[in-house]
């Protein structure tokens, strides 16, 4: 079944986008990310113009990750104040992103900046966690005890003015690494057309300490403040957001996000972030792996860039 | 008594009509096919030839060129073509070539060939070899690659298209031709331009209007997207955290 989309103004199949938002919203749920550096790039690829497949996938991150937001938070393991004020910096980043990406854009590079992003955070992003979550599962299976974490912090975070405690995650830390991590996130969010939650989550665990607990609900809660705003900036300014698009991924979506919520519950948290590295890192590549290969055509029509 | 000389035959002309002047954009929309009949008139009945050309309305085009840097395929600097129609096909009876010669051709803009794009912010004026305003096209020798690169990315997209059997005598002086718009045809206002040639020459040309819009839904979103974005996009925040939230209620229950 076809539909044709008002905005991006092509022609779908349905049930196939249904089927995806509910696979991508799965995945979303069960590692606490927001699946738009999964789901941008399909988009894309069924020649939907990345314009508007950035800004209605911001649609369909917020629902799912609001799906899953709740289910975390009857479970308790959402740390609200940190998740706030990672958003307030991911709101400064994401309007600095979107100007970053409009200057991208009229250079026309805009290609080459979401490749290399792609490349290059989700590989050094998913190499590290891979090597970092294949260490802890054979350490396990050796019988050998998990190795013993530093619970020295950054000096860093007690250093700085402006300290806040946040009780979920038993800190007593400055606001402002939060706040730039928040910035940074924000402006990777715009120029790659995703919630952030591949950095977020790795950030929380290795750069802020917190307990891994609540580092999934935390890192979907402000992605929701983000992408939900971000839907709002791009439907006022640029008028790309497909809310037909949107509607059905999320259908699957949601659905497939409370799924996930649950199936986290069964594997272990080492088990899960190895899963996540993989994916991570193959997307990475893939997404790299056009700037290397020989293009069959060395021109390139920029659509939907050229208004 | 003078014999009148016969009076010179009078001129031939061209008629033609669309089954359709008006294709609506539904959500079901998945491309269109428009015929196109019309007629030929002439008494003294000479060879004739049909050219019918469509275009879309006008969508500046953004091209760049791919080259390699230090191991990476990264692009070029866009150029950016002005007067390109988002939609064009030139159907004819025969190969344009044989019908007629290139000045008519070219300034009918008949053909892929004679598609009038041009890109001017590439082009400057400049004195050279002492002579003033000379207009410099800094694509240089390349320009016709470049050229060909839109017409050939385009036709591959399904938006540019020339057939020289597209226009078919389907009886004597009655003729047929048919438009194929994809569903990535842009939305808009079309002109079927009909041309009869005889002997290399134009001799009469009508034009014909068609339509694509969007209608029904599809409208009714569009116009609120354009017209009250904002609120356009508060609602689409609206939709998708209620339907988040809708699903953890139901997952909560079962």
């Amino acid at each position: 079944m076809h539909l044709y989309l008002p905005i991006a103004e092509v022609s779908v199949n349905a049930p196939l986008l249904v089927a995806l938002g509910a696979v991508v919203g799965f995945i979303s749920g069960l590692f606490g990310i927001g699946g738009g550096f999964l789901m941008t790039p399909v988009l894309v690829l069924m020649g939907i113009p990345p314009v508007v497949a950035v800004a209605s996938e911001a649609n369909h991150v917020a629902a799912s990750s609001v799906s899953s937001v709740i289910a975390y938070s009857r479970k308790r393991v959402v740390d609200f104040r940190m998740g706030a004020v990672l958003a307030s910096g991911g709101v400064v980043g994401a309007v600095i992103g979107v100007e970053v990406f409009r200057w991208l854009r009229l250079i026309g590079q805009a290609d080459l900046a979401v490749s290399l992003s792609y490349l290059v955070f989700l590989g050094v992003i998913g190499g590290l966690m891979l090597t970092e979550s294949l260490g802890a599962i054979l350490r396990r299976r050796r019988g050998e005890p998990p190795k013993p974490r530093r619970e020295r912090r950054p000096l860093l975070l007690y250093a700085l003015p402006l300290k806040l405690k946040f009780p979920r995650s038993r800190l007593y830390i400055s606001v402002i690494p939060p706040i730039l991590l928040g910035v940074f996130v924000g402006i990777l969010s715009a120029i790659m057309g995703v919630g952030g939650g591949f950095i977020l989550v790795p950030a929380m665990v290795y750069l802020l300490r917190m307990p891994a607990k609540v580092v999934v609900g935390t890192s979907l809660f402000q992605i929701v403040i983000t992408t939900g705003l971000t839907s709002v900036l791009q439907a006022g300014r640029n008028q790309t957001v497909d809310i037909v698009l949107a509607t059905l991924l999320l259908i699957g979506g949601v659905v497939g996000a409370q799924l996930g919520a649950r199936a986290s519950g069964r594997f272990r948290a080492e088990e899960l972030r190895a899963l996540l590295a993989l994916l991570v890192l193959l997307v990475g590549l893939r997404m790299g792996l056009g700037l290397f290969v020989t293009p069959s055509d060395p021109f390139v029509l920029m659509t939907g860039a050229g208004g | 008594m003078i014999v009148a000389a016969p009076p010179p035959p009078a001129p031939a002309a061209v008629s033609a009509a669309l089954t359709e002047t008006q294709v609506r954009v539904t959500s079901g929309f998945r491309g269109a096919r428009i015929v196109l009949y019309g007629a030929v008139f002439d008494p003294a009945d000479r060879p004739s030839d049909v050219v019918v050309i469509v275009r879309g309305p006008e969508q500046p085009i953004r091209i760049a060129r791919k080259s390699r840097v230090a191991g990476l395929w990264l692009n070029g600097r866009p150029v950016v073509f002005r007067g390109a129609p988002g939609f064009y096909m030139a159907a004819s009876t025969r190969p344009l070539g044989e019908i007629a010669g290139f000045g008519p051709l070219r300034r009918l803009g008949a053909g892929l060939d004679h598609l009038a794009i041009a890109a001017p912010l590439e082009q400057r004026v400049e004195t050279r070899y002492g002579v003033r305003d000379m207009v410099v096209s800094r694509l240089g020798a390349d320009y016709l690659d470049w050229r060909r690169a839109v017409v050939r990315l385009k036709t591959e997209a399904g938006l540019y298209a020339a057939d020289s059997a597209g226009v078919r005598f389907v009886d004597k002086n009655l003729f047929r031709a048919q438009i194929s718009l994809p569903a990535e045809a842009p939305i808009g206002r079309y002109e079927a331009r009909i041309i009869l040639f005889q002997d290399g020459k134009p001799v009469s040309i009508r034009d014909r209007d068609l339509v694509v819009e969007k209608a029904g839904l599809e409208r009714t979103l569009y116009l609120f997207a354009k017209q009250r974005p904002w609120t356009y996009g508060l609602v689409s925040v609206i939709v998708a955290l209620g339907a988040g939230w809708a699903a953890s209620a139901a997952f909560r229950r079962s």
